[in-house]
This record gives C-alpha cells, structure tokens and sequence, in this order.
C-alpha cells in the first residue's frame, strides 16, 4: 500500500499502472499459471486483496493476490486462461510485464479467527485467494486452533498447487481434497465440497470459516456452515465480479447497494444476507 | 465571498466574450433547429435561453461520453496482434490525457447544477476520480433560474430546483431587461470581480422582481412528484415483483434513460490500439445491458430484464440516498423524453402511487 501511495502522489492518478515485470512463471495446471510480478517499488497488501492487472492493449482485469506480501515485492498472481485479457497474460513470457495497480478491497478479517478453529472451503480456482491466508495460519500456527482445509476440484488434473497441498498436511492442516469427476489415478474422495462437514472436527460454533469457490458452491456451503451452528459474522467469504475501475466509480461490480470492489471482496454471511448481496 | 449583483441584458454578451478570452465558452445551442444541446459557442447571440432541457445534459462536459485516458507508447519493440506481448518500457511510456482545458458553462438549469454535488462526492470522495476532478476543478458553471420548466419537469418536487440556493457558481434570475447575479463560489466570485464594472448593488425592486420570478416559476409546473413516498412505500416493501416484472416487460433496453440522466456515473473501461500507441478509453456504459456484469467465463449474473431495471430504481431511489444523501434523481424529467417504453421516473412514480390509491379504495 505504501509504495502504491507514493507512486500515485507522483502522478496523481490512480489508473496509472505500475509496471510489474514478470519474474517466473509456474504453470500449475494445464490453464492456471503462477505469475511472480515484481514491481519498482515494494507493494505492501493483505490476504484476500485485490490488484487491477493489465496488458496493455487487451484490458485490465481484477486478480486476487495468492501470496503474502514479501520484502522483495513480489506479489505471486494465480490465473486461469479464460477470457481476452487472461490469455494475454498467459501469452507473456518472464522478464516482459504487466500492469498493476491497487491493492484494493478489503481483505479477509485476520482478527476473527484468533484463538479459533478454522474451515477453510474452497473450489477450484477459489483456492488462489484462499492460499496467503492458509500461509499465514501455517506462519503463526499459535494464533489459530484447528485448520481444516475441504477443497474442491473438477478433476484431479485441476488440482491447483497439488505439491503444496502435500506441505500444508505436514505442516499441521487438516485437507480433505475431493473432486467431481475422478479418472484412474484418483482414489481419493469424489463429490461436492459441502458433502464432507463430517470431516471437519471442530465445535463450529465457535469456529471461523472462510469459502471462495463458484457461486453456487459458495452459497451452499455458507448455509450449511450455519445451519451447523457458525454464526452468520464468522462465515467469511470473497466475491468474484466484472470491474473495470477496481475504485468504485465504473459500477459493473454492483451487488445489492455495495461494490464489490470497495465495499468488499470479502463479505460475511450477515452482511451478505442483510444487504441482499448474492441474489 | 459571496453576493448579489444586477447585471444589464445589454451587458451580457459583452461579459460572455470576455469570459471567452480565458476559457471556452459552453452554452446551450439549438441543434438543427429541434433540439438544445450545450456546445462550444461561436456566436454569442444564438445562444438559446429561455429553452428546453437540453438533450444529453451537461455531464457531457465533467464526464464525456468517451474519453481517453492514458497513452502507452511502446519504446523498444513492435507490437504483437492485439497488442500484447510486455514490451519493455519506462514510466515515461505512459502518457496522463486527462483533459485540462478551462471552460465556462454557461446557461445550465438549477436541476444539472444539483446534480453535480453529488457527482462530485461520488468522483471525488474516497478514490478520486482524476479525470472527473480536473474537469471539474476548471469548469465554471453559471446557472440560469428556470421561468419556464418543460411539462416533463419535476425538479419542484425534489428541491433541486427551479432555483437553487446554495450549490452553484453563479446564478442568474432573468428580470427582462436585466439579470439578477447571485454568487456562490469563490470561483464565481472570483470572475464577477474580474469585470466588476459591469455589475450594480441590487435594489428593493430588484429583490421583489427576483422573488415574482421565483413564484411565477413555481406555478407553473405541471408534476408534483413525492420520490420520498416512492422511496418509503419500496422500503415498506409495498412495491411488489409483479410491478417491477410490469416495468422489465417494457423495456427496450435501449440505455436512453442511463445515457441521458445528469446522474449516471456508469463507465466502461476498453484499449484501443493506434499507430502512435494504445490509447485506454472510457465510454459510457449502462447497467441496463446484460453484458454489464458480464464474469470470467461468460457467466452473467443479472441475466433476467427484472433484475436490471428494478436495480436502476432501486440504485435511484434506496442506495443513491444512502450513500450520498440524496436521490439519483434531480428532476430534469430527460428520462420522460427518452424513454420509449414509458417507464421513467416520473411515470413510475405516478404508477405507483396510482396502485397505493387503489388498493386503498378496495
């Protein structure tokens, strides 16, 4: 955030991007890559954030950030190659750039889950906003009690960070991992995420949960986890949505009376309930 | 500084072209003879006055239909179809377009003027809008009391017109043979001084001949409309869906109502590539298409007509007051013109306080 402020004070407008030179690239399945953008200035942001990535000539298109903020500045950006933009920033190479502005949003309330046992839900690329968080409760395991991991997938081909997955179980998460569709590979678990609440072991009403995933995904597993007894403040999620602006001025991101973009991406189930968000 | 001042007919234009030398003059014009649009102004003597609303509003001016915003010129490599590939580049590869020029808008009504206060804490406050900031901080606004408000008027109701009494740079009250000058910015105070000579304290007379204005104007407005009362009976969930699936049906989805409201803010955001470097443009977009929410993927989340129009009304009438404190709707009654499904805002209005009446008749 700092450095961003600086930036703007300079030129006084905040839809000039940076410049974020691409560092590495990690395919991760066959249409999700990783992208590690560095920036002239260190950017500083939060778990559930947002940044406005563009190539110019193509577009610009919100992205949540994936990774916690490091010293060197690097915010690592997980996309899937779906529509103009995207397939733009798959077309890059390391060491060509992007543009980057923000970060904006909210982010994910951290002081909620302090002391508490944690779900984390997520579906398919739903993981990639999800991820800095699971870092940081693996970073201060002190501050959280059980976290438990359902996620999500199509197909066991589009696992997202499948290897890291692996170090998230040794460092202590509980991850239930489960597919739609299983091939000869798998034999793990096969259904929707919201099929496996047995798993998680913890009281949920004192626990805290945190969901990204499809919409439809999202809105059952927030009903679920309150008919399990979570309270509606707890049930924490982030929303996906057309922006143009990322500010709150260019209104495609509209749900209900908030934007998107400002308002959120994080919302509660309360608030989501309360001010008709996902209708 | 604040004050009033008496400005003669005669003194007008001298004043207009003075005012000239230092920014451009925009003014309503009659186009081909049927319509007032606001344009920059060539002769000062066609400048029409005692005239309709103008069609689009003056937003066109602090908020273009299509602007551009930001230049990138590539410095190293050529580019690529679609003008991807990350060529290299400095800081200085991206050029700021924002527009700077420094413009005096002149004969605008009471209900635009008070549509920009709360366009300006929409732009301004929190992220600040650049474009829309600049525009503003160097466009003069000299407003005109309406003695002649259209049928389709309603700004009476809604207290954003047919004069105002804070808000505005300089208002001006049409007295026949001379102008009554009210000043209510510095900016506005700033240019009456500028040419201080052509200006006289006003007189007892003056006052009372402002004041007959002010009530003849008043008197001759054809709607009355209670947006408050709409507003409640939507809170008070006495508007049902079936209504608003009344008004989707009859939708051409056409923007006109968007495109034409002095307080629409909507834009889209979209690169085009020239020879010199790819210009990023914004255009006005409405919330009445079904692409305006358009996700990855193609999914389309307010798919149905329903959803769209009842959202443009609610966003008027429910979220606009609580956000900025104040409907989005100032009373121009543009959208009465434009809209050929007849589902404005003030035939809505009156629709649904015709329903409350008769189900209370029942």
């Amino acid at each position: 955030m700092k450095g961003n402020l600086k930036n703007n004070k300079k030129n006084g407008n905040i839809y000039i991007p940076l410049n974020g030179r691409i560092e590495e690239i990690i395919q991760l399945t066959s249409d999700v890559r990783l992208f590690k953008a560095k920036t002239e200035i260190p950017i500083d942001y939060k778990p559930g954030q947002f940044f406005m990535i563009s190539v110019w000539g193509s577009g610009e298109i919100p992205i949540s950030v994936t990774s916690l903020p490091e010293k060197n500045g690097m915010p690592e950006l997980c996309i899937r190659k779906t529509g103009v933009v995207t397939t733009a920033i798959h077309s890059l190479q390391t060491g060509q750039f992007v543009g980057l502005r923000g970060p904006y949003g909210n982010g994910f309330p951290m002081d909620i889950s302090k002391g508490r046992d944690v779900v984390i839900v997520a579906g398919g690329i739903g993981i990639a906003p999800l991820r800095p968080l699971i870092q940081q409760f693996i970073k201060k395991p002190n501050e959280t009690g059980k976290v438990t991991l359902l996620y999500g997938s199509r197909t066991p081909d589009e696992i997202i960070f499948r290897d890291e997955v692996e170090d998230w179980k040794k460092s202590g998460i509980t991850v239930v991992l489960t597919v739609d569709k299983g091939n000869d590979n798998w034999n793990g678990n096969i259904g929707l995420v919201t099929g496996f609440w047995p798993e998680v072991r913890t009281n949920f009403k004192n626990a805290v949960a945190y969901i990204c995933g499809p919409e439809v995904m999202i809105k059952a597993a927030m009903r679920d986890l309150f008919f399990l007894g979570m309270p509606d403040d707890r049930i924490i999620t982030t929303l996906e949505s057309h922006m143009k602006c990322g500010v709150g001025k260019c209104g495609h991101c509209y749900a209900g009376p908030k934007y998107i973009c400002t308002d959120g991406p994080v919302f509660s189930y309360k608030e989501i309930k309360e001010q008709s968000i996902l209708k | 500084m604040k004050g009033e001042f008496i400005l003669d007919r005669n003194h007008l234009s001298y004043w207009l072209r003075q005012m000239r030398k230092s920014r451009e003059l925009i003014g309503p014009l009659m186009d081909g003879g049927k319509d007032i649009v606001f344009k920059s102004v060539d002769k000062i003597h066609e400048l029409v006055l005692d005239c309709p609303a103008s069609l689009p509003s003056p937003k066109e001016f602090l908020f273009p239909q299509y602007e551009s915003m930001l230049r990138f010129t590539p410095l190293h490599l050529p580019l690529t179809k679609g003008g991807q590939g990350g060529v290299s580049l400095s800081e200085k590869a991206i050029e700021d377009l924002s527009d700077k020029t420094k413009r005096v808008i002149f004969g605008v009504r009471s209900c635009d003027i008070s549509a920009l206060s709360l366009m300006d804490k929409f732009y301004i406050e929190g992220h600040k809008d650049p474009y829309y900031a600049r525009r503003r901080e160097n466009t003069l606004f000299i407003s005109i009391v309406c003695n002649n408000p259209d049928p389709t008027c309603f700004c009476i109701g809604l207290g954003t017109g047919p004069y105002l009494e804070k808000g505005f740079d300089i208002q001006m009250t049409d007295l026949g043979d001379r102008y009554f000058v009210q000043i209510g910015s510095h900016e506005g105070a700033k240019t009456v001084k500028a040419m201080s000579f052509l200006f006289r304290r006003p007189q007892k007379t003056d006052y009372e001949d402002q004041y007959e204005v002010f009530l003849s104007s008043k008197a001759r407005f054809h709607k009355r409309i209670n947006l408050e009362g709409i507003r409640q009976m939507i809170l008070e969930e006495k508007v049902k869906d079936d209504f608003w699936q009344w008004v989707a049906g009859r939708c051409f989805e056409c923007g006109g109502c968007v495109y034409d409201c002095p307080l629409c803010t909507c834009f889209t955001v979209t690169d085009r590539t020239y020879s010199e470097g790819i210009e990023r443009v914004r255009l006005w977009d409405t919330c009445m298409f079904k692409g305006f929410t358009r996700m990855a993927g193609g999914v389309l989340p307010n798919e149905k007509m329903v959803k769209r129009t009842k959202r443009w009304y609610y966003h008027k009438l429910i979220y606009y007051p609580e956000s900025l404190g104040g409907f989005g709707c100032v009373g121009c009654g543009r959208c009465t013109i434009t809209c050929p499904g007849k589902i404005d805002m003030a035939s809505i209005a009156a629709r649904l306080k015709g329903l409350v009446l008769n189900e209370e008749e029942e």
